[in-house]
């Protein structure tokens, strides 16, 4: 075993080292590009570089709280509830029957195309962005709590019935930590969802956030700014799955050990 | 199988045996018979049979494959309910889950994200027995001694063997130590000399807990060692096809029964019933 982790951890090196070099040559390449034939449509990885620093220092953090905040409110409120429902609805075959079909239905409504409604409704704030990230988060996760609910073994619910469990320790015991699976890949699905919805809000419609940004820049024809914008939320979207993928790792270790 | 909630409310919560209750049936079928339907088709797992198990009586169940034999512990278990007879269990009819009884059942039905010391504490752990994590932490480490899990304690179900895996479901079912225990087929991924351990270990501990036993098995041997009578089951549809009380004293020594003049007669007397049963069986 020892043997084979040894070159696991070499090779693994070394395509890490491969990685850096390629994405290097690519803003290498852009970069020439654009300087030899001109880069008015397409910035270049240096001006980038010079903006967002330049943003750094004056309102990035700003923006980056708020679309963060929208994504972290929304995700809070639409996963929790989205998990609530799936495990009732997951657990009762009758209320399953009933209610999921209508919730199927609701979300066949592409969510994005509801952004106008909702700033309609709630305004140029935070609220609209909040709100459509809460009803991408809650169908992605009533989704996957009610799928993970309905494939618990249901041998190991007997088994835990005949040993005297009673229906809040079957919860506990089995049926919680088996739909865990499920919520955390419901997660980390929903993760770039909530990103999405943030930003298409803000793009509509804002003052804060990164969306904003993205806005401003294109209307005034800001290639610069537009891109840079696009790498600061690229970033944030390494930077949040990495953390999920963590999280999910350390939850789930005893699945890492199933061969 | 129905999702019987509301039923199993108003069930009787476990209850520990009292001096009182000494001698008698502790299991009692009668005229019990099973059908299955398989997309629309009925095929009949049971004959109506007859069968008692008294009180601290360790019965084994022997037979060829789809006999009935698992169909019998699960009809004990209240996890079916026969098409027609009834089962008593402690002269009361069983209705729902018997949660009198741990059945430990063919397949392991250990949690997957808990560790193995972790799985054998789950019925310490439930609020029908109310332990303290001291005492539950000592009787762990006791039972993983005991199945000879030594240094496999932290490991998942997943980094475990099957037949690993099949003693921390022993150990995770002797550890709170029902008045009756079903087994089926509990040592059968085990390897020879593990396996005289264990029926070592079970003697011990169904004596010593004053324990019923419904055993399942395919090794006749293993049957006659542990038991005070081996019931041997027809092939499918099954029927009761011989019964012989097993006359040799307790305690007994596992390593050695096998040499005793009384086994080895009682072992070919067994063998013959089971013999036709089993060509039959494998024809079907």
């Amino acid at each position: 075993m020892a043997d084979t982790t040894g070159t696991n951890q070499a090779s693994s090196t070394k395509i890490l080292i491969a990685q850096v070099l390629l994405a290097v040559a690519l803003v290498a390449f852009w970069e020439l590009v654009g300087r030899k034939f001109g880069y008015s449509w397409t910035s270049l990885p240096s001006l980038i570089a010079v903006r967002i620093v330049e943003w750094i220092g004056t309102d990035l953090a700003h923006h980056v709280t708020v679309t963060l905040s929208e994504i972290f409110i929304g995700l809070t409120i639409g996963g929790t509830s989205g998990i609530l429902l799936g495990l009732v609805l997951g657990r009762s075959i009758v209320l399953g029957t009933v209610f999921r079909p209508i919730i199927v239905g609701f979300y066949s409504v592409p969510i994005i195309t509801l952004a106008p409604l909702f700033i309609l409704w709630f305004g140029l704030d935070l609220a609209p962005k909040i709100v459509l990230v809460t009803v991408s988060a809650f169908f992605l996760l009533f989704f996957n709590t009610f799928s993970g609910v309905r494939a618990i073994d249901r041998d190991l619910i007997l088994s835990m019935r005949i040993m005297g469990a009673s229906s809040g320790e079957e919860f506990r015991k089995v049926i919680a930590p088996g739909a865990m699976t499920w919520i955390i890949s419901g997660v980390k699905i929903a993760l770039p969802y909530a990103f999405a919805a943030a930003v298409t809000g803000e793009l509509l419609a804002s003052r804060d956030g990164l969306g904003s940004l993205l806005a401003k820049a294109a209307a005034q024809f800001d290639m610069t700014g537009l891109y840079s914008a696009l790498v600061v939320l690229m970033v944030m979207g390494i930077v949040t799955s990495a953390i999920a993928v963590g999280v999910e790792r350390w939850m789930l270790r005893w699945r890492n050990a199933t061969g | 199988m129905p999702r019987g909630d509301t039923m199993l409310e108003n069930r009787p919560k476990p209850t520990p045996v009292s001096a009182a209750n000494t001698g008698g049936a502790m299991v009692r079928m009668q005229d019990v018979a099973k059908d299955f339907s398989v997309r629309g088709k009925e095929t009949r797992a049971l004959q109506p049979i007859n069968l008692t198990v008294n009180r601290r009586e360790f019965v084994s169940l022997v037979g060829p494959s789809g006999c009935g034999k698992s169909t019998a512990l699960n009809l004990v278990a209240g996890l079916l309910t026969p098409t027609s007879g009834q089962v008593f269990y402690d002269g009361q009819l069983v209705q729902g889950l018997n949660e009198r009884v741990g059945y430990i059942t063919q397949k392991d039905t250990l949690l997957p994200w808990r560790t193995a010391a972790d799985n054998i504490a789950v019925p310490l752990e439930l609020r029908c027995r109310n332990e303290s994590r001291k005492v539950i932490r000592e009787r762990v480490a006791e039972m993983i001694e005991l199945v000879g899990l030594r240094g496999f304690d932290k490991h998942y179900p997943g980094e475990l063997s099957g037949g690993m895996r099949k003693r921390v479901a022993l150990a995770r079912t002797l550890i709170y130590e029902p008045e009756t225990l079903l087994m089926d087929e509990p040592f059968g991924a085990l390897d020879a000399q593990l396996k005289l351990l264990m029926h070592d270990q079970l003697q011990r501990l169904t004596q010593q807990r004053k324990m019923t036993v419904m055993f399942v098995t395919h090794d006749l041997a293993e049957a006659i060692a542990l038991s005070d009578r081996v019931v041997v089951f027809s092939a499918r549809p099954g029927r009761i096809r011989a019964e012989r009380e097993i006359p040799l004293d307790r305690p007994r020594d596992v390593f050695k029964v096998r040499f005793a003049d009384t086994f080895s007669r009682l072992h070919e007397e067994l063998w013959n019933e089971l013999k036709d049963e089993v060509v039959k069986g494998t024809d079907v």
